[in-house]
């Protein structure tokens, strides 16, 4: 048996001892007190069993030094009139003892956590390999057929992305960042790694796959799990209709900002055939219309976690009503809505800044297709919509309107 | 003392003999308000220069502490953007849960967090370094150092004031840029964030700079202990009848010599990659940013002993003092000093796990975990003094007490962090905030409480009202236990730091942590009522009120201008307490073990 396997074959047992599981696949009860719940992949249990120990290891020295104390401060107490009792002030094999044992409960220690440390980092021979790709304040994955996941979730205060895999497949990500630092951090596998903006970082897992036969969306997920039902939501797919599914959360873990602790993902676990056959339609179609290309980049480019289609503010202007219309600057400058200005803003966002916004948008990198693609997107939901023509100079309104209404369409 | 009794006479023309002939309190006012006040200005007298650290010191942590309180005020409840649409159509966007002031046009959530992360920002970098690193080296060290010693004074008193201007000039430095908005990259100044952030860089520039004004009061400090602890001992006083404290101070001293021009360059280095774009730590201009964190690093590891090593060395003696036992393995601990200093320098890249190579992690793991032992060590010695002592139970014993069992949590949960396959969850998430607090806080702040009490009949000759100052040290550390016990949940369950709201499954913890920080205030403002009553209206301190062995009970409460009337002998060790008289006592107040007969004061019969 080899040390690997042996540990293998002992942290799951071990695991099930100290949380007093009744079934090995089902938490203990220390392992929810302190994790919440069991691990999403087997690696993650294996840290939690060394975690668990840790804790009680600490917890029985510290209730062991504590007692003491507490004995000693109460039994030597001072009474007025008596002095200390002569004791020596030093011991010499009761010093070497206690530094010694120690020092071998460390050794074992630091080797149970390199072992454990390189499990999770070195990364099978056969893991698949995506890219992930982080920048203020989203992420991108892009699968090894070049696709993305077009889903995405509102929680709390903004869009995030959910990125599909499938389950026990090994999977290892190569990683990079556009702007600052970010990290990676899936708390249900316990891993993190930083992403640097200068070269590639990687982390690999293996989701375990979803618990029994029923759907895990995380609780602040509801509503989407509700619409994944829904044949007539926007964001339905057909592949993953009934089948089980566990959602994970990605947070990034290395301060980057103003909505650093917005920079949020779900990993949504499915099982591997459902992937393998949706997998194929991520694939960039040569056929869909320009406007249909601009959807998809609308989310899986992360537009959605900044712009808003329907006229509402957020961490940048709305794409309702831009393609046609003037646009203010923050210089109070006022400049055409039209598809230069689309382009620039895509490549070049910080050349021209809406009032009222901050320059908050790292440039993309899209191709020609793409960019006409978001050109041709919010044509269609933009009052003028006709041609390149230039907008009127000032476009009437009516002020007795609520705020959102479009204006009415010049004749 | 009042200066009506000062004699006018040539030969004692500053005052410093009251009518009686005896020197004057180092406290005893001038002729004028403004002599005084100039007295004070330009005194070289390190116990007014430790006294003025003091004040500032506990100023300065109670600033800290605000920005602390309106951080845990936020993170009451998570940000919310709540959508809803009238009935004619229109939706509305709401902002909830964002205590501080969201932009007024929209509903971005961006600028509120923007504030948010300010104020962390600001918390960090006023308790790092305002706080925590001058905390016990400027003030009860510039105190007692050179009492402990035997000496008039640190070995060069007007660098000493030099290091007192300096750390005044360069929190004015610090605030200054608080005040005009303040930072938001984290005390930590990570690349390429804070060289590419805010599009003003005078603001970034100003605090950078408050840091690297104040690294030079830190390395004066330092020069003056190393000098002073090699050079001015009193006659009789070998390295090993030092008291221990001297010894922690001087490991302490030695780390800040070494460590702080460090970041003295690395900080300036930051500003010249901000202002001038030289292309050290942006990847942009070809530079790397991890390279700056181990730079950080290098010196904000060691720095974390600086901080602790002055709070083990306080624990030292008032835990020898209050159970009048001799500590338990002196040359231990003197050694685990220096060791813990020495090992200091090895451990930076712990900081760094999921940033650095497997090879360089596995090498920092491996050393980290050898420092743990020299502080293990030390914990089981005082533990160890506690046997067969004879314990008080008063504010300076409560507080030791409180260090132990805080101290050896931080300690403890410092083992998953440590561990390499455990940092990979727990890093950058709020077991980290958790651990951190409990080492440095529940650590070095509470040693210096127990220090303050144990000292401040010393230094201000007045006693303090024991009763509500250990009711205060309760409330202080059961709202502590509360604020940050929950915090090491919040991390195992997936809450990363630096977040300006969170998931709603955090919620819960978040609310308890929160209600703790209303208890610890409490403790703190009682704490500051004890001393201001002390200050008015405490009643006269005696030489030596707890019995200690140690130079500084033979000086008077508070003590004369240069210490001592007469320059001190070593006769006898710092623990003695079974075989010495302690100065000021009457032998027949002050029971001897039975095998040793009543002795008069001062008189040696061992020496250990």
């Amino acid at each position: 048996m080899t040390a690997a396997s042996l540990l293998e074959a002992t942290s799951r047992p071990l695991l099930a001892t100290l949380t007093f599981a009744q079934d090995v696949d089902a938490p203990g009860l220390w392992q929810r007190l302190w994790m919440g719940k069991n691990a999403g992949s087997a690696l993650g249990d294996d840290t939690d069993a060394m975690y668990i120990w840790l804790w009680w290891f600490c917890v029985f020295w510290f209730v062991f030094l504590m007692a003491l104390m507490v004995y000693f401060v109460a039994k030597y107490r001072r009474r007025p009139g008596v002095a200390a009792i002569v004791s020596p002030a030093h011991n010499t094999p009761l010093e070497i003892a206690w530094t010694v044992i120690p020092t071998l409960f460390l050794v074992y220690i630091f080797f149970r956590g390199f072992q454990g440390y390189m499990d999770k980092l070195v990364s099978p021979g056969d893991a698949v390999e995506m890219r992930l790709t982080a920048y203020k304040w989203n992420w991108e994955l892009e699968y090894p057929n070049g696709g993305n996941s077009p889903a995405t979730a509102v929680i709390g205060a903004r869009s995030v992305p959910v990125f599909y895999l499938p389950a026990g497949v090994n999977i290892r990500l190569r990683m990079n960042s556009r702007d600052v630092m970010h990290a990676f951090w899936v708390p249900a596998f316990r891993i993190k790694q930083d992403i640097v903006p200068n070269r590639y970082t990687a982390l690999w897992f293996n989701a375990n796959d979803p618990s029994g036969d029923k759907t895990h969306p995380l609780d602040a997920n509801a509503a989407t799990a509700r619409r994944l039902l829904d044949a007539s939501a926007p964001d339905f797919i057909e592949e993953f209709k009934g089948v089980p599914y566990e959602d994970h959360w990605v947070f990034c873990a290395e301060y980057c900002g103003d909505e650093h602790s917005e920079m949020a993902a779900i990993l949504r676990i499915v099982p591997e055939d459902a992937f393998n056959r949706w997998l194929p339609t991520t694939a960039e179609d040569p056929n869909a219309s320009p406007a249909d290309v601009g959807r998809a980049v609308y989310t899986v480019k992360g537009c959605a976690s900044c712009h808003s289609l329907d006229g509402s503010p957020n961490t940048g202007p709305t794409w309702k009503d831009v393609y046609g219309h003037e646009v203010e600057l923050a210089d109070g400058s006022r400049v055409p809505g039209d598809a230069n200005y689309i382009r620039e803003s895509i490549l070049i966002p910080g050349a021209k800044i809406v009032k009222g916004y901050g320059n908050n948008m790292p440039p993309f990198v899209l191709s020609e297709r793409q960019i006409d693609g978001v050109i041709a997107y919010m044509r269609t939901m933009s009052v003028h919509a006709g041609g390149n023509a230039a907008p009127p100079a000032t476009a009437p309104t009516d002020p007795a309107a609520p705020p959102g209404t479009p204006a009415p369409a010049p004749n | 003392m009042s200066t009506h009794d000062v004699p006018h006479d040539s030969h004692d023309p500053r005052g410093l003999h009251d009518a009686h002939g005896h020197h004057a309190s180092y406290l005893a006012p001038k002729e004028t308000f403004w002599a005084t006040v100039k007295d004070w200005a330009t005194t070289v007298d390190h116990k007014k220069i430790g006294v003025m650290y003091l004040f500032a010191i506990l100023f300065m942590f109670f600033l800290g502490g605000a920005a602390a309180m309106a951080v845990r005020l936020e993170l009451w409840e998570p940000v919310r953007v709540v959508t809803s649409t009238t009935p004619s159509g229109t939706t509305t966007t709401e902002v909830t849960g964002q205590l501080f002031a969201a932009d007024a046009e929209g509903t971005s959530i961006g600028p509120g967090n923007n504030v948010y992360n300010r104020i962390f920002t600001l918390h960090g970098a006023i308790m790092v370094f305002m706080v925590i690193i001058p905390s016990i080296p400027a003030s009860l060290g510039n105190f007692f150092l050179p009492i402990m010693l035997g000496a008039k004074d640190v070995a060069f008193p007007r660098l000493n004031l030099l290091s007192w201007y300096v750390y005044l000039f360069g929190s004015i430095f610090a605030v200054t840029s608080i005040i005009l908005g303040g930072v938001d990259t984290g005390w930590t100044f990570y690349t390429p964030y804070s060289t590419t952030t805010d599009a003003q860089h005078w603001r970034v520039v100003f605090m950078i700079l408050g840091a690297f004004i104040l690294g030079f009061s830190s390395i004066l400090t330092g020069l003056n202990f190393v000098v002073t602890v090699h050079k001015l001992r009193a006659p009789g006083m070998g390295w090993f009848d030092m008291p221990l404290f001297v010894w922690a101070i001087y490991s302490a001293a030695v780390i800040q010599v070494l460590a702080t021009p460090v970041i003295g360059i690395t900080l300036m280095l930051l500003v010249f990659e901000r202002v001038f774009r030289i292309g050290i730590f942006d990847p942009a201009l070809g530079g790397d940013p991890v390279l700056y964190q181990h730079f950080f690093w290098f010196y904000s590891h060691p720095v974390v002993y600086v901080m602790i090593l002055p709070g083990m060395g306080i624990i030292n003696e008032t835990i020898a003092v209050h159970s009048r036992k001799k500590i338990f393995g002196y040359r231990a601990i003197a050694f685990a000093s220096l060791g813990i200093a020495a090992v200091s320098f090895l451990v930076w890249g712990h900081h760094m796990f999921t940033s650095m190579s497997e090879l360089a992690s596995t090498v920092f793991s491996a050393l980290t975990f050898l420092v743990a032992i020299p502080t293990a060590v030390k914990v089981f010695n005082w533990i160890a003094t506690l046997y067969k002592g004879s314990i008080a139970m008063n504010t300076p014993m409560l507080y030791t007490l409180i260090f132990l069992f805080l101290f050896s949590i931080g300690g403890l949960t410092g083992l998953p962090l440590g561990t390499l396959s455990t940092d990979l969850h727990l890093h950058d998430s709020y077991f980290v905030v958790a651990h951190f607090h409990y080492v440095m806080m529940g650590g070095t702040m509470m040693g210096l409480m127990a220090g303050i009490h144990h000292w401040w009949p010393k230094m201000f000759g007045k006693m303090y009202a024991e009763k509500p100052a250990m009711i205060a040290a309760l409330i202080v550390f059961v709202g502590f236990n509360i604020t940050f016990f929950s915090q090491f949940f919040l991390g195992t369950q997936g809450m990363p730091r630096r977040y300006a709201s969170y998931v709603d499954e955090f919620q819960f913890l978040h609310q308890v942590s929160t209600v703790g920080s209303w208890l610890l205030l409490l403790g703190f403002l009682l704490h500051a009522g004890v001393f201001i009553h002390s200050l008015t209206q405490g009643r006269p301190a005696p030489q030596n009120p707890w019995g200690g062995l140690t130079f500084e009970w033979e000086a008077a409460s508070p003590p004369i201008e240069h210490n001592f009337e007469h320059e001190p002998i070593c006769r006898h060790g710092p623990y003695d307490f079974e075989s010495t008289v302690p100065p000021g006592w009457k032998p027949e107040d002050y029971p001897l073990p039975p095998a040793t007969a009543p002795v008069p004061q001062g008189v040696v019969v061992a020496r250990h």
